[in-house]
């Protein structure tokens, strides 16, 4: 038979098509997997990793979901996306889920877990986990996700925690005690430069920041019933100190006065891009956007360590992160959910370089095997995850407002603290 | 005829036994309903419902709605809400309200009377320009509007780096290169107000230039060409032609911008988010906080109904204040 380029082309072209169309049409911007699926699972996601506008990024996650979904035939996951406004999302889920018309599975933040938990809504998953899994989840994650029945109601799937940047043509040594950090700050603040940058605004990242240093000391926000009780006792003296620790930076001018107004890591950044300051407080990830945004000599530049505390042996670190939760009562639901948890887990994490909850996956994945990942590691056994208790936002919306106050002289570190005090219980009694 | 002569209030049996009304009756009685249908159908009503259901389904339900739970202990997570007070004693009593009705006056007043003034300032510039043929009138309406067209959230962070103290921040930097010090526009209490009512003013004010350039357009040119021929300086035309012949416009215009602003929270979230402590904290900002961050729905639908008679007491204020023919 003569066949001819054309016709040969032609040929290929009928077969390969439809795979190709096939493989494209398995992901669209609210879809994973085939349209006509007989089973489908609703799925509320952030913007970062299946659609991050990084390609890279969405290219990774296409393939893992493509091959998720090759694995479990008869499933359609249909995507719902949350924006960028994290509170006013998850309290949509929360609304949503009690009117019955929420997503199947979602991504919850961790920060948020107390009160899905407390508003009953998350399904166990217990049974979709092996008990080496649950053990393997670092303690606070692990109480994190469980109820009071004992199951686990979501899968913490990625964690992250606060840590001292440096420049280290500014500050060679890592400095391990707050004097050590002031020190360090002002002998930076001498040159002309910001000697070091924290978030001070009004934002949750400011408060979760901020509270390293009163838990580096043993203290505590709420007793075991959830009673606030960071403002009495032995917890006041230690929360006094933690606010001076700020003060004593911004009255020296080791900090600038300007850090009442930083309320996101991004500025953080762009002052270190910027080579205007010597140190900053940020979270983990910002060490890949370092890599990734700086040139490769200023990058360089820039060493990671643990936060300070009042002594080098008392450290503290705030750990945030994400988690994925089944809300829908039909069991094999449940189950796709626990699937995809575990699919942001492992290959996810190790894309994103994120840091996994659980010990093992640390040695599965090459990924992390850099040397920040040990100091990322190490600092995580000072972890301390916030309180899972509902009256959390008003604690951190105080404390907000009391650094702003104290940091810009309209406070007193006393006065300040009773208002807090006297707001947060307010807010506790409507509880 | 007996059963038919039977009173009904004498005898209750007769009311079901006997017909209401003898077929000779109902002719007249379906006259009259047939009559009044058609007086129905005539009318404005059958025009006005469709817009009549939109407005109960979207706006007065909602309003309803808000009402309702201000009167109950509604918590976003708690699935049993009871009928309370505590809603609106919690608020009533709190001393943090003080405060933030403080700060909202403060942004409220200062907004609305920049906006107002510049966006007149802006259209008496425009049409000036107009009436000597000078070209880039339609140029500076269109910039001016441009500002308008911003998302207001996105109005935020566009002033939030404009205002970036740090030592790339953009105003600042300019300020340097005159020799001027840095201003502390986010971080420092007393100023972080003037910044959030700066970012409000500029976008608002291509609302108020509009709004006022159209009530411009109808004064009649014969009053300011009688006024010259009686040598009237120009503030004297201002002041005695173009105010009194505004003043209908200027008061809707400030009713319409008063709303918004009250309303107006996103600029403040993105820029400052309420800081430092609570110095740009505004009543909108602090009942989104209240739902959102607390997830206290009764007490956030309180401090909205705070602010919808705030809003409705001085729109009715203003009210009064137009020209009695307008009312």
């Amino acid at each position: 038979m003569n066949i001819t380029r054309p016709s040969l082309f032609a040929a290929l072209m009928a077969t390969a098509l439809p795979s190709v169309v096939q493989a494209e049409d398995m992901i669209t911007r609210n879809r994973v997997g085939p349209a006509d699926a007989e089973n489908a699972l609703t799925f509320r996601l952030t913007a970062f990793d299946l659609y991050s506008a990084d390609e890279a990024t969405a290219e990774a996650f296409g393939e893992l979901f493509t091959d998720f979904i090759l694995d479990n035939p008869g499933w359609r996951i249909d995507t719902q996306l949350q924006t960028g406004a994290i509170a006013q999302e998850q309290a949509r889920i929360i609304e949503q889920s009690r009117a019955g018309r929420g997503p199947d599975c979602a991504m919850i933040d961790s920060s948020q877990l107390a009160t899905f938990k407390e508003a009953g809504l998350l399904a166990p998953m217990t049974p979709f986990f092996s008990d080496e899994e649950i053990d393997d989840l670092f303690p606070f994650v692990r109480e994190g996700v469980t109820d009071e029945n004992g199951d686990i109601v979501a899968w913490w799937w990625f964690t992250d925690l606060r840590v001292l940047y440096r420049d280290v043509t500014q500050v060679p040594d890592a400095p391990e005690t707050w004097a050590e950090m002031q020190e360090a700050a002002q002998s930076v603040a001498d040159t002309g430069l910001e000697g070091i940058l924290f978030n001070a605004g009004r934002d949750e990242a400011s408060a979760f920041d901020w509270l390293a240093h009163f838990w580096a000391q043993g203290g505590e926000l709420v007793d075991e019933d959830g009673r606030p009780v960071f403002f009495e006792g032995d917890n006041r003296e230690k929360f006094l100190r933690a606010v001076q620790v700020y003060a004593d930076l911004v009255e020296s001018g080791a900090a600038p006065a300007r850090v009442t107004a930083l309320a996101s890591y991004d500025d953080l950044l762009a002052s270190a891009a910027a080579g205007s300051t010597g140190m900053f407080i940020g979270g983990n990830w910002m060490y890949a956007q370092i890599q990734n945004t700086m040139p490769e000599d200023q990058a360089a530049n820039w060493a990671v360590s643990a936060l300070p505390g009042p002594s080098a042996d008392e450290r503290a670190t705030g750990t945030g992160g994400w988690a994925i939760a089944a809300l829908s009562d039909d069991p094999e639901k449940v189950e796709i959910c626990a699937g995809i948890a575990r699919l942001y887990a492992g290959p996810g994490n190790a894309f994103q370089r994120l840091l996994p909850t659980s010990a093992a996956l640390y040695q599965e994945y090459e990924e992390f095997a850099g040397a920040e990942f040990e100091v990322f590691a190490n600092a995580l056994e000072d972890g301390q995850a916030r309180p899972g208790v509902p009256i959390y936002p008003e604690i951190s919306n105080q404390i907000q407002i009391l650094l702003g106050n104290v940091l810009s002289g309209s406070a007193t570190p006393e006065e300040a603290l009773d208002a807090a005090a006297a707001e947060v219980m307010d807010a506790f009694e409507r509880l | 005829m007996a059963d038919q002569s039977a009173h009904p209030a004498k005898d209750p049996l007769a009311r079901i036994a006997a017909p209401a009304i003898t077929s000779a009756d109902a002719t007249p009685v379906r006259q009259r309903r047939a009559g009044a249908a058609a007086r129905i159908l005539s009318g404005p009503l059958p025009w006005l419902l469709p817009a009549l259901g939109v407005l109960g389904l979207f706006y007065l339900y909602p309003i309803f709605e808000a009402v309702r739970l201000a009167f109950t202990d509604a918590r976003l997570f708690d699935t049993e809400t009871q009928l309370s007070m505590r809603s609106i004693s919690s608020m009533v009593g709190s001393s943090t309200l003080g405060v933030i009705l403080r700060n909202t006056l403060t942004y409220t007043v200062a907004s609305v009377v920049g906006q107002i003034a510049l966006g007149l300032a802006i259209a008496l510039l425009v049409m000036r320009a107009e009436r000597a043929r000078l070209r880039g009138t339609l140029a500076l309406r269109t910039i001016v509007l441009a500002a308008w067209v911003i998302p207001a959230i996105a109005n935020g962070i566009i002033w939030q780096l404009l205002f970036s103290e740090a030592p790339f921040g953009a105003i600042n930097s300019a300020l340097r290169l005159m020799g001027v010090a840095p201003v502390a526009w986010l971080s420092d209490p007393s100023n972080a107000m003037t910044s959030a009512v700066i970012a409000t003013i500029w976008q608002g004010t291509a609302y108020s230039m509009i709004l006022l350039y159209a009530a411009l357009k109808t004064i009649d040119p014969a009053l300011y060409e009688a006024a010259a021929i009686d040598n009237a300086r120009p503030w004297e035309r201002f002041w005695f032609i173009t105010l009194p012949h505004l003043r209908a416009a200027l008061v809707v215009n400030a009713i319409l911008i008063l709303i918004m602003t009250l309303n107006m929270f996103d600029t403040i979230l993105a820029l400052t988010g309420g800081g430092p402590g609570r110095a740009t904290e505004i009543l909108s900002l602090y009942a989104y906080g209240t739902v959102f961050q607390n997830f206290e729905l009764g007490r956030g639908a309180a401090l909205s109904m705070l602010l919808l008679v705030i809003s409705l007491g001085l729109t009715v204020v203003l009210i009064a204040l137009l020209p009695r023919d307008r009312r």
